[in-house]
């Protein structure tokens, strides 16, 4: 897996070293991390909250669960897990940035939200965890960081239990030409300038708004799974495609 | 689509669970249909409502397909009518209802509800301080009463309407004040388009 021919891969529309990837996008989010969930709110027009409602609804969480959310940085999904988990489930809140981490087990902690919530610092790619030991995993605005996307897939896999399911809530390809024509306009035009004003940090937010562009469509993220060995494997577009879910089974 | 009906159905549920939280009586009644799963489809609308208990409250998911313990399936319209258990098997033959599962299961949900026990003018004072608080109470009494009033008045007024028969018939005096009112009318047409002909040549 390692012995590729091209050793590079894409940071936003740059060509990196692999090796390089993990650090670049470490740099990206430590930087980003105390100011993230206003620029997420100002980003989206608050938005993202429905997406990530969406997915708690497609999620069939019920009381007892165990669930994984990957890549879950502040920690948005997993407070809403862990109320509907109860103390009889559990939730792991995992990030490869412990920057993130913090941000969020500090949120989380000043919103009341403890017992049930277990903080690890992890990558997607390698999972610490044992086999078959989640109900739910979720990544959200995470796998496109991730360096192998396909890796992280089969290593969700393996920890997913027989009859759980995945859900990727990821930036995608809006439908319509006018849409994505908009879209370009407002992430490359003024996304950076928000970020350079409220974050004062525009080269990240040039970035995630390269990264947007650099990830699989719905297809082609759909058929990544099957091949990772998903099943039932769909996807839903929300905001006319700006973001989609996918969802699969393990079986 | 995916996200329309999502606010409205986030709003209420936080609505909801606030109500809940104010009756100190709620979580005995909540743990009692704790686990608890209720699914409507409305004819009208393109999702499905599916509505979860567990002992802190409620949530609505709109985007919900595991299995329910009770599935109504009715149309908007046939909602107020649900309230009353007489007509659910009237309406089940007219195949305006359809209910998979438990029946009493909606009812009970719906009891949660209906028998809150709030100190509305404490909570509202709460929030606005008391004077705005008392004002508004009173005139929500007031428009209550009022409004109790009139749906009093017309339902008394609907009852003699229908019991009495005879007077959904005019009477003698009244057919003859419509014959007069007629004639005058007619009258009064003919003289305009006389009139308006004469003006015309
Ligand atoms: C845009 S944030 C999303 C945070 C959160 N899930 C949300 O929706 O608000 C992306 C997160 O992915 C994390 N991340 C990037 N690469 C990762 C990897 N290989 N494994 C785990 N987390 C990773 C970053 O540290 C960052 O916190």
């Amino acid at each position: 897996m390692n012995d590729r021919k091209d050793d590079s891969i894409d940071f936003g529309y740059q060509k990196v070293a692999r090796s390089e990837k993990k650090s670049l996008v470490a740099n990206v989010f430590q930087s980003v991390a105390a100011k993230y969930d206003v620029m997420n709110d100002l980003m989206s027009f608050g938005i993202h909250r429905l997406w990530k409602r969406y997915t708690i609804d497609c999620s069939g969480v019920r009381k007892g669960m165990k669930v994984l959310d990957i890549a879950g940085g502040t920690g948005d999904l997993t407070a809403q897990f862990s109320r509907r988990v109860g103390p009889e489930g559990e939730v792991v809140l995992a990030d490869i940035n412990d920057a993130m981490l913090k941000v969020g087990r500090d949120k989380l902690r000043d919103r009341g939200v403890v017992g049930n919530v277990r903080y690890v610092q992890a990558d997607a790619e390698e999972l610490p965890f044992d086999d078959n030991s989640f109900d739910i995993i979720t990544i959200a605005f995470g796998l496109r960081n991730v360096t192998d996307k396909d890796k992280a897939l089969r290593s969700m896999l393996r920890v997913l239990k027989p009859g759980g399911r995945l859900l990727i809530l990821e930036f995608s390809k809006p439908v319509s030409a006018t849409l994505n024509q908009a879209y370009d306009f407002y992430s490359f035009n003024i996304l950076p300038k928000m970020g350079q004003v409220v974050a004062n940090d525009a080269d990240s937010y040039q970035y995630l708004a390269e990264s947007i562009r650099m990830h699989p469509d719905q297809e082609t993220l759909k058929s990544m799974m099957e091949t990772a060995g998903y099943e039932k494997v769909d996807y839903q577009n929300m905001t006319g495609g700006v973001v989609a879910l996918h969802r699969g089974y393990k079986f | 689509m995916t996200l329309l009906p999502l606010l409205p159905t986030v709003l209420f549920e936080k609505l909801a669970n606030t109500l809940l939280k104010k009756d100190a009586q709620s979580p005995e009644r909540l743990r009692r249909l704790a686990g608890k799963r209720i699914r409507l489809k409305l004819k009208e609308l393109p999702f499905t409502t599916t509505v979860s208990v567990d002992d802190a409250g409620i949530y609505i998911s709109t985007a919900d397909s595991d299995d329910v313990d009770c599935c109504i399936s009715t149309e908007l319209g046939v909602l107020p009518e649900l309230q009353d258990t007489a007509n659910l098997t009237r309406l089940i033959k007219a195949d305006q209802l359809d209910i998979d599962g438990d029946p009493m299961l909606a009812q009970q949900l719906v009891g949660l509800f209906k028998s809150l026990d709030v100190d509305w003018e404490g909570e509202l004072a709460n929030t606005l301080g008391d004077a705005p608080a008392h004002w508004l109470m009173t005139l929500w009494r007031k428009s209550r009463s009022h409004v109790e009033k009139r749906l009093e008045e017309s339902k008394r007024w609907f009852k003699g309407v229908v019991t009495d028969e005879k007077q959904l018939l005019p009477t003698r005096e009244e057919f003859n004040e419509f014959k007069d009112n007629m004639q005058q009318l007619r009258a009064k047409v003919e003289r305009l388009q006389r009139q308006f002909g004469e003006r015309k040549s």
